[in-house]
């Protein structure tokens, strides 16, 4: 697995050159992400624009587990505060500054997540095939107070992914607030990640009161976006699988065409 | 509106789920199970059991398609059945909407039902949730729209829009409120109009959306998808596809289309939630209206009719609009006839009203009915009793024939 913070500068939010960047993307000095509809995207301030990255992520685990409230978490999107299942696919998209250590350059990242109701999936034919055409990432979501949700894991990435594809998975942990009611103990999540080599991220979807967590939320972000450039690194030949950077300067992959204003 | 809604199997008697709104405790299981089968032992009596009322409570049973049984338990209004009866219609509806007829009129394993409806509860929860409504279509059966002044440059847009998508059904809404759709999508009915505006403001927000929808009129089994991208925060384009193209490749053509209307868009978002353009003044006094057109199956309402707020503003827009909600309910079905309504209630009624009004300490209210047009009209206190008269004939017909509003 990846070692966190080898690519991009994990502290980067907290240096005063990335205020404008940030302040594009958030509400208030990093309180809340800020959304946009498909004809917005962050202003720019600055003569240069960074470049802007286009990823999309396949949210899945079992109905019930905080996919969308997951998702609206790392989207800035208010917190459902009872569970509905999905109807169809939801779409949501997530705005992130970040910079390549390596590179020294700014980077916008555009992450958009697909999220599916289980119903839904099971009973309409189109909804996976359009989930998962031309997929960037999988996020497979569980929830540590539901020991079935974990084991299902298994069977969500074989269903989703193979061996050799280049899909990127990460794993992320819900409803991780609720200690007392914990079903899944530190074992089965090392366990987990040594076996499949996915790893698990934690997340709280809880409703924040004024002072929301953004080292929590930019830590997440982080870690999805530099598994991401480390996925395109690798489809570019610039790092073998597993192994290190060869060259000194890797080129970035071409950005999707800016399509929108 | 604090409620109770119990779904069960008519079959059986199985509880399938039930949904309370306003901070009540649930019913109790036995409860329910009375209230089930005082129903059931009607039915066996060939006795159909429509409603009762309490000292300050009124119940509500209807069967749906031989399958489930609704029953709603909710504060008395004094207000006609039909308001009760509509709203069961559209709960069941919803679940058409988002289950498809098939499977809701024939329930092979309830257990499975139970789980799969689920995902119909955020919609039901919407129609009960009228007080939190900004819409007023649920109740009128009309679907609201926003006359702003740009529709009609928008409807090019639109129409390039729903082209590209290779679907004749597309519209732009504004928080659940129609600004412009497609020829045909007014030829849907009234209820699929509704219901497909209050499922997206049942929805929260996000960047795009494919869901199967049942059209309970046009297509109660086999589903259409409902694709709906934001354009901006609360401005949706919807439009209603078969099984192409997918959400990825029409989501790629948004920005094309779209583009150049921005600033289009961020004015039109600017009614909101005025709903009819600046240009029309109307009487100081007023402080809110319900206008709904029959024939077309649109309504029009604002409770922001005075773009500064003055200072006797006493009554905020939320109860405002609560009660125009209530005085729309106390005239329609008892005084005047609703007229699309396929249940009984019309025929009790032995003259035709033309003209209503209360009053009262805090404000009052004044109604007419000129076909296709009703107007149900809120005032202030302040006005005289007999102006509200010709103040409401003279709003009436300044927004009837005002170019923006296409009602």
């Amino acid at each position: 697995m990846l070692s966190v913070g080898s690519l991009l500068d994990f502290d980067w939010h907290k240096h005063s050159e990335s205020r404008e960047a940030f302040s594009s993307v958030t509400h208030r000095h990093h309180h809340r992400l800020k959304t946009f509809g498909l004809l917005e995207k962050p202003a720019n301030v600055s003569p240069y624009s960074p470049e802007e990255v286009r990823y999309k992520l396949f949210v899945v685990g079992k109905t019930g587990v905080g996919k969308t409230s997951t998702v609206a978490k790392l989207t800035g999107n208010e917190i459902p505060k009872t569970h509905n299942e999905t109807a169809g696919i939801q779409t949501s998209t997530t705005y992130w500054p970040g910079k390549i250590t390596q590179l020294n350059k700014q980077v916008m990242f555009r992450l958009q997540f697909w999220d599916a109701g289980e119903t839904s999936l099971k009973k309409f034919d189109h909804i996976i095939p359009a989930c998962t055409e031309r997929v960037d990432g999988i996020l497979f979501i569980f929830s540590i107070v539901d020991k079935s949700s974990f084991d299902d894991l298994h069977q969500q990435i074989s269903r989703f992914t193979s061996t050799n594809d280049d899909i990127v998975k990460i794993a992320i942990a819900t409803k991780c607030d609720q200690h007392a009611h914990c079903e899944v103990t530190q074992r089965d999540i090392r366990d987990f990640e040594n076996n499949w080599k996915i790893p698990i991220l934690k997340i709280q979807n809880i409703q924040e009161s004024s002072q929301p967590d953004f080292s929590e939320l930019s830590r997440l972000l982080n870690i999805i976006c530099e598994y991401l450039w480390y996925r395109d690194l690798i489809l570019a030949g610039k790092v073998t699988k597993g192994g290190a950077v060869v060259g000194r300067r890797p080129q970035p992959p071409v950005p999707t065409v800016e399509k929108y204003v | 509106m604090a409620a109770h809604l119990i779904c069960l199997t008519s079959g059986g008697g199985v509880p399938i789920f039930t949904r309370n709104k306003g901070n009540l405790k649930p019913l109790p299981f036995p409860v329910i199970g009375s209230l089930n089968g005082v129903h059931m032992f009607a039915n066996s009596h060939d006795v159909k059991l429509l409603s009762t009322t309490t000292e300050d409570a009124k119940v509500v049973w209807k069967v749906f398609h031989d399958s489930i049984t609704l029953i709603i338990v909710t504060g008395d209004d004094s207000a006609d059945d039909i308001h009760l009866n509509n709203l069961l219609s559209q709960v069941c509806d919803a679940m058409v909407l988002l289950y498809g007829l098939e499977d809701l009129a024939n329930i092979k394993n309830i257990e499975r039902f139970k789980r799969e409806i689920k995902i119909c509860s955020q919609l039901i929860d919407k129609i009960l949730d009228q007080a939190d409504l900004l819409t007023v279509g649920d109740l009128t059966n009309a679907v609201d729209i926003i006359a702003a002044p740009e529709n009609s440059v928008l409807q090019n847009y639109l129409d390039a829009f729903t082209e590209a998508a290779d679907s004749p059904y597309g519209c732009l809404m504004v928080h659940g409120k129609i600004a412009i759709a497609t020829k045909r999508w007014w030829t849907l009915t009234s209820k699929e109009m509704v219901l497909l505006s209050l499922l997206m403001s049942s929805l929260s927000p996000c960047s795009s959306r494919d869901i199967p929808v049942f059209l309970p009129n046009l297509s109660p089994s086999v589903p259409h998808r409902l694709l709906t991208f934001q354009l901006i925060k609360d401005v949706d384009v919807c439009v209603l596809c078969g099984p192409s193209p997918t959400l990825a490749q029409l989501e790629e053509e948004v920005g094309r289309f779209w583009r150049s209307g921005y600033d289009l868009l961020r004015s039109l978002l600017q009614l909101h939630p005025r709903n009819y353009p600046l240009s029309i003044t109307l009487d100081s006094n007023i402080m809110g209206f319900i206008l709904v057109n029959r024939e077309s199956h649109r309504c029009l309402c604002s409770t922001h009719p005075h773009p500064v707020a003055s200072s006797k503003d006493t009554i905020d827009s939320k109860r405002r609009l609560e009660i125009l909600r209530s005085f729309y309910k106390h005239v329609m079905g008892t005084f005047f006839p609703m007229s699309d309504d396929p249940d009984k209630g019309q025929e009790e009624i032995c003259h035709q009203a033309q003209e209503s009004y209360i009053s009262t300490d805090s404000h009052k209210c004044y109604t007419i009915l000129s076909e296709p047009h009703q107007i149900f009209v809120l005032y202030t206190a302040n006005i005289p009793t007999f102006a509200m008269r010709s103040v409401t004939q003279k709003t009436l017909s300044l927004l009837v024939k005002d170019k923006h509003i296409q009602i």
